[in-house]
């Protein structure tokens, strides 16, 4: 599966159960709408880490690789590159 | 998993334990009743090696890894019976310390961890408001781009240390629609322009640790002084707050250890109707089940300190043992109360303070509350 429609998947089924949603626009703000939330990039940061076998710095924690499934997607494949 | 010690880790316990039992025990009925903090046991403490303890050489520290800090802290815990001053401490190491030196420049880790650990400054975090408690990223404290400057706006609440520090890690937000993700970390020092605090907020226990409101007006901070990168306030909270749980606990669990013996030795002295009165179960019970606490509370934090050391992380781990201690060092100050009866209740026996005190560590570093919610959100729930 690629990493848009993995990551896209963990989102709906783990992240953003409540809100119903089918589908996530690759460039929609899931910080804005608050769709990522304190709780919720704890979890995400160790599914990308045990999905991909990268490390996720807390310094790599910003709005510039978490704010949309396309930066979260940029950025995974960034770590991937550097492994 | 290892907890084997090594006799050198071992032994720095054992000399804390002297130091603070012979530096740190003076007047703390008296200092807890009028809320007074002592900068001079602050200074002994820090040229005994306590606040550099796990930092760099380079910055006046010791270098030692987090199961050697945890033991410092248990023996801390056991040897000085001021509370506040090791929660104060604390608060400075992992809290202003930590981040710095896990996400600051080389220029800010020069200009701050040598004052810090030498004892010549005092450090303080505040990331806590009044509207903003457990929800802490919905803060409203301000931080705007000017020029070479921040300019934060807004106030803070239960700031430990506020009334004497002198450099604050301050958590404001850049951008309030990111949400958590416009949260940026600042280093704040006292004399910067439109930094002010309130007088001490009065408490009930703690109370050698004082706290305060901090109020930010138009307060200019230089850009070099943002801690990380813009946005990237929760994630250095969330990062350091785990040192912050593992490491006060440890000395807690030094706390429960003292309490422990304290117990067992009064219940073999006390006679009530012609025997001991640890041979009455009722109260044997309360003593085994202080025992059991500890020895549970000790494997669980061990085991954080553990996966800290060999995954770098331990969120749930640290969560757990966070609300197992603090919940279990209010059953066994309770207990110990109980188990000394009137003489439990009274100022001089200075465990009524140790309850007081105690209450605290579930409120403090995420409440008990918060440690449930994350270790649900980390069971998939």
């Amino acid at each position: 599966m690629r990493i848009l429609e993995n990551l896209e998947k963990f989102l709906l089924t783990e992240i953003a159960v409540d809100l119903g949603k089918k589908s996530l626009d690759p460039n929609e703000d899931l910080l804005e709408q608050g769709i990522i939330d304190s709780l919720g990039i704890m979890k995400l940061v160790l599914f990308l880490e045990e999905s991909y076998g990268i490390q996720v710095d807390d310094q790599d924690i910003t709005p510039e690789n978490f704010q949309c499934l396309s930066s979260m997607v940029k950025y995974v494949e960034q770590q991937l590159q550097n492994k | 998993m290892d907890f084997e010690f090594t006799e050198e880790q071992l032994e720095f316990k054992k000399s804390a334990i002297r130091f603070a039992q012979k530096a740190l025990n003076d007047k703390v009925i008296e200092r807890d009743r009028d809320a007074v903090f002592s900068r001079e046991l602050w200074k002994k403490c820090a040229e005994f090696g306590i606040q550099g303890f796990s930092f760099p050489e380079r910055y006046g520290g010791n270098n030692a890894d987090i199961l050697s800090t945890m033991l410092l802290m248990e023996g801390l815990g056991y040897g000085c019976k001021d509370s506040g001053l090791i929660f104060a401490i604390n608060g400075q190491m992992w809290s202003v310390q930590m981040p710095i030196l896990r996400f600051g420049s080389d220029a800010q880790k020069d200009k701050y961890l040598h004052k810090l650990c030498s004892g010549e400054w005092i450090g303080a975090d505040s990331i806590t408001e009044p509207d903003s408690g457990s929800d802490a990223y919905s803060l409203r404290t301000t931080a705007r781009l000017d020029g070479k400057y921040y300019v934060l706006n807004g106030s803070k609440t239960f700031c430990t240390m506020a009334p004497m520090a002198d450099v604050f890690v301050i958590f404001a937000t850049v951008d309030k629609r990111k949400g958590f993700m416009g949260v940026t970390a600042f280093i704040v020092e006292r004399g910067h322009a439109g930094f002010s605090v309130s007088k001490d907020i009065d408490k009930m226990g703690l109370r050698t640790a004082p706290f305060a409101e901090l109020i930010l007006e138009e307060c200019k901070v230089p850009v070099e002084n943002r801690l990380g990168k813009e946005g990237n306030g929760a994630a250095i909270f969330d990062d350091v707050i785990e040192w912050e749980r593992s490491c006060i606990l440890a000395s807690l669990l030094g706390g429960m250890e003292r309490q422990l013996e304290r117990c067992v030795k009064y219940s073999k002295e006390r006679k009530q109707f012609g025997k001991t009165i640890g041979k009455y179960q009722s109260i044997a019970n309360k003593v085994v089940d202080m025992k059991v606490r500890m020895e549970t509370a000790k494997l669980i934090l061990y085991k954080v300190a553990w996966m800290k050391k060999a995954h770098g992380k331990a969120t749930m781990e640290a969560a757990i043992a966070k609300l197992y201690l603090s919940e279990s060092w209010i059953k066994s100050c309770l207990d110990a109360v109980q188990i000394h009866g009137g003489y439990g209740y009274t100022t001089e026996y200075e465990l009524e303070r140790d309850l007081r005190d105690s209450v605290a560590g579930t409120i403090y570093s995420g409440t008990s509350e918060i440690q449930r919610n994350i270790i649900a959100r980390y069971l998939g729930l």
